[in-house]
């Protein structure tokens, strides 16, 4: 370690896929001493359903390779692991400037991870989480909790992961007005689509091709009635264009209804039908809707788009793939150096 | 189903008869509307904890005992009268019993710590409200209706921690609002919410201060998103001017938010502005009404007054109580920041300024405060400002004095209108000491002597109709 580096110490909740990934990411961060922005993040505990486990020194990456290689559970290690311990008291008792927060998604109560969230602001923690459940239900308010108590919320693996759609909007269109945001946000759904329309195959089979590939879960409700869609709808809509909504504001419906017979109808009109989801001044919805191939936004298989219109740089489109485990991880890393950033402006101000 | 929060007062569950009315109205109510009720602490209760919390920290043990007593007695008699089923009655007895089993430990604790902080200050005030939701939601139930009883902080009001005046996390409430209580009115059950009590986000009891049980009242109707707010109250509504000076005041059916805010000058019997923030950004209408004659429609205060009353004048109001006090000092003339040097003495002394006047020459700025504070107000000024800084020259001040405000939205722009109401006065023969105008222009405040300020009410009174509206 040489002279002005700036520590971070992180607590990561939730240990699957992108919680491993986070860990990859960070280990190898570890190793990149020549980085030259004095970031040197440490895993203090990794906290999952069954128990934790933690250093305040920071796990090595040998450490943090052992974990994943042994895998569930990860609070059986016999030198730091704490096997009855809840995330709510990790995340209280442990010190610590960061919480990771990747547990599963929940629409419903957004649990477990809005408590840890809200637990993480009250002791004073900032929080990076790729959850879109707490954000979806309440994100209006985890913005205020956030602010009170003069912490930061970050959330970019949420929304396009890899496709940086939120910085975008938030910097690189600042000083204009987004008049409306438009887009394909869920690679599951597109894949379905583009399967049906190009290759006439019928929604069942491309949906058990989409699991096949891995690209669709067993439990394919989240994203084919169009719930994963208008959770991203909600946090752009918050954060880009400032309208406080949840995920009740939010008019959905899936792609379950779309048959073979209207994709080959839109064909006549050069066009085909999309899950897209749509915020503007009035509201918020997401629906299959036809449009023409001509349209930027008319991407293919697993692609995401997003379309912002604003008022005086006319549409913008931004194409990314969507996420998997590993780009949403590394929104994760983004998100952790913004925050050092902020906070080292913060710290000068 | 429409929904609505009732809010009721502190005289409307002043006694146990008073809760029995109001425990009629909600079961008269609840056939067509969805009912989220608001109470106060039972008339005078919030103000004797207050005195006593103060007295307790003097040390005076006994004092704690009778006072104790006193409320159980209170609260036991209200229940007598407001519940007539034993077993309900005994219930509630019970919980109230508990409660001040609890108050009287706080209140012990600060006898021998010897201390009020504003922490505790806002835990024992908070009693009020405690021990009168379980009565009222008592009489509710009697009715056979789903009842339940919530403190501000079960309901999830979240607020910051300025104790005595904490400030709601508006969205943070409204998500926690919808989660602990929407299932259950869901369900038509009858939320019986303490008005004026909060919490903080680590659940330690605060209050909202001024607005009071009235802010907590437009809280909850933002969050659950209710049609309007009713405030239940022991007037008609606002009038158009102190129906105890000019005994011809008319009740005005509708105001705007803004005319509504303009009449929080008329005191306790109209709203705090702080009050009427959230519904006036959600646009939720509130109605002022008298819980004492229910059938009367009181005051609607919505966002647009209605259209045909374009009538310019809608109220006069006579404030008492205050002083005027004169800064003069050649030094202020063209010096930045005079000004705020003579404001900052008096709001470091916490003397609170209620009207400005200054001429463009700058040499004389005239202000209204309270009268009882004009003493530490003259002796700050000359003291900080006179003996040391040279700035000021001379400190003046009259204590005979009344302002007197004529307030209406469609003032703005109406040409004659301040011509008109000092030519009224000029006709008394009655000089006017100090003049304020705000470009708002919803409200025209002028001082002239007390002596004469019941005549001048009077007069604007009936020379603008006030009377026949």
């Amino acid at each position: 370690m040489y002279v002005g580096e700036v520590d971070m110490r992180i607590i990561l909740v939730g240990y699957g896929i992108v919680g491993k990934g986070v860990t990859t990411i960070l280990a190898n961060k570890y190793l990149e001493k020549n980085t030259n922005c004095r970031f040197n993040p440490k895993i203090v505990a990794i906290a999952d359903i069954d128990g934790a486990v933690i250093n305040s020194q920071g796990f090595s990456s040998e450490k943090l390779e052992a974990f994943k290689q042994k895998g569930y559970p990860v609070s059986a290690d016999a030198e730091f692991g704490h096997k009855s311990m809840s995330a709510l008291e990790v995340i209280e008792s442990v010190e610590a400037e960061v919480i990771v927060e990747v547990t599963p998604v929940n629409i419903k109560t957004a649990e477990p991870a809005l408590s840890h969230i809200t637990k993480a602001f009250k002791s004073g923690k900032h929080v990076v989480t790729t959850n879109k459940g707490p954000l979806a239900l309440a994100m209006p308010a985890l913005t205020e909790l956030a602010e009170h108590n003069n912490v930061f919320l970050r959330f970019s693996g949420t929304v396009g992961g890899g496709t940086p759609m939120l910085e975008f909007a938030k910097r690189c269109l600042v000083g204009d007005k987004i008049l409306r945001l438009q887009g394909i946000l869920n690679g599951t759904t597109n894949y379905i689509l583009s399967e049906m329309g190009q290759n006439n195959m019928s929604f069942q089979d491309a949906l058990t091709n989409a699991q096949k590939m891995g690209y669709a879960e067993r439990e394919p409700t989240m994203d084919i009635d169009g719930f994963d869609t208008a959770c991203k709808i909600v946090i752009l809509s918050n954060w880009i264009m400032g309208k406080k909504i949840t995920l009740r504001d939010v008019d959905i419906t899936g792609i379950r209804d779309v048959t073979l017979e209207m994709l080959k109808d839109s064909v006549k009109r050069n066009s085909t039908i999309k899950l897209i989801g749509t915020v503007d001044n009035n509201k918020a919805s997401v629906k299959p809707v036809e449009i023409s191939w001509s349209d930027p936004l008319c991407v293919s298989g697993v692609l995401n788009a997003i379309t912002f219109r604003t008022e005086y740089a006319a549409d913008q489109t931004l194409i990314g793939r969507g996420a998997g485990g590993i780009e949403t991880a590394s929104a994760v890393l983004r998100d952790l150096l913004d925050i050092r950033h902020k906070l080292a402006s913060k710290l000068l101000s | 189903m429409k929904k609505v929060i009732m809010k009721f007062g502190g005289t409307s569950v002043g006694t146990g008869k008073n809760i029995r009315q109001v425990a009629d109205i909600v079961s008269q109510y609840s056939k067509d509307y969805r009912i989220t009720v608001v109470v106060s602490a039972l008339a005078g209760v919030t103000n004797k904890l207050l005195e006593v919390a103060g007295q307790a920290q003097k040390s005076d043990e006994t004092l704690i005992k009778n006072f104790t007593e006193e409320l159980l007695q209170k609260h036991k008699e209200a229940i007598s009268s407001a519940i007539v089923n034993k077993p309900l009655q005994q219930e509630v007895n019970g919980i109230v019993e508990k409660i001040i089993v609890e108050l009287e430990k706080i209140l012990t604790g600060i006898c021998y710590v010897g201390e009020l902080t504003p922490k505790s200050k806002d835990y024992v005030v908070s009693f009020g409200e405690r021990l009168s939701a379980p009565i009222v939601c008592g009489a509710i139930q009697e009715d056979n209706i789903e009842a339940r009883c919530f403190t501000g902080k079960d309901a999830g009001i979240v607020t910051d921690s300025n104790f005595g005046e904490a400030n709601p996390l508006m969205n943070y409430t409204m998500h926690l609002v919808c989660e602990k209580l929407g299932a259950f009115l869901e369900k038509g059950g009858v939320p019986v919410v303490t008005g004026f009590i909060a919490a903080n986000q680590d659940g330690v009891v605060t209050t909202v201060g001024r607005g009071g049980s009235d802010y907590t009242a437009t809280i909850l109707g933002v969050a659950l998103e209710v049609d309007e707010v009713w405030i239940w109250t022991d007037v008609d509504g606002i009038m158009t001017t102190d129906p105890k000076l000019v005994p011809a005041a008319k009740l005005l059916p509708q105001l705007s938010y803004q005319e509504a805010a303009e009449m929080a000058i008329f005191g306790a019997k109209a709203m705090h502005p702080r009050a009427l923030g959230p519904v006036s950004k959600a646009n939720i209408p509130v109605r002022i009404r008298n819980s004492f004659q229910p059938e009367k429609t009181g005051t609607l205060i919505t966002k647009e007054p209605v259209a045909n009353v374009k009538q310019a004048v809608k109220a006069v109001a006579m404030i008492k109580d205050l002083a005027m006090l004169n800064v003069n000092g050649a030094a202020m003339v063209g010096a930045p920041g005079s000004y705020t040097k003579v404001f900052d003495v008096l709001g470091k002394n916490n003397i609170n300024v209620m009207m400005i006047s200054v001429a463009a020459s700058e040499a004389n700025i005239s202000m209204m405060i309270k009268r009882s504070m004009l003493s530490r107000a003259i002796s700050n000024i000359e003291t900080a400002l006179l003996e040391h800084g040279g700035l000021v020259s001379e400190v003046t001040a009259e204590d005979d004095v009344v302002v007197i405000a004529v307030i209406g939205a469609h003032m703005k722009g109406s040409l004659g209108l301040a011509s008109k109401i000092f030519d009224i006065v000029a006709k008394k023969g009655i000089n006017i000491r100090m003049i304020a105008q705000g470009s708002s222009e919803l409200n025209i405040s002028f001082v002239v002597k007390e002596k004469d300020g019941v005549e001048v009410v009077k007069a604007i009174h009936e020379e603008f109709d006030l009377d026949k509206t």
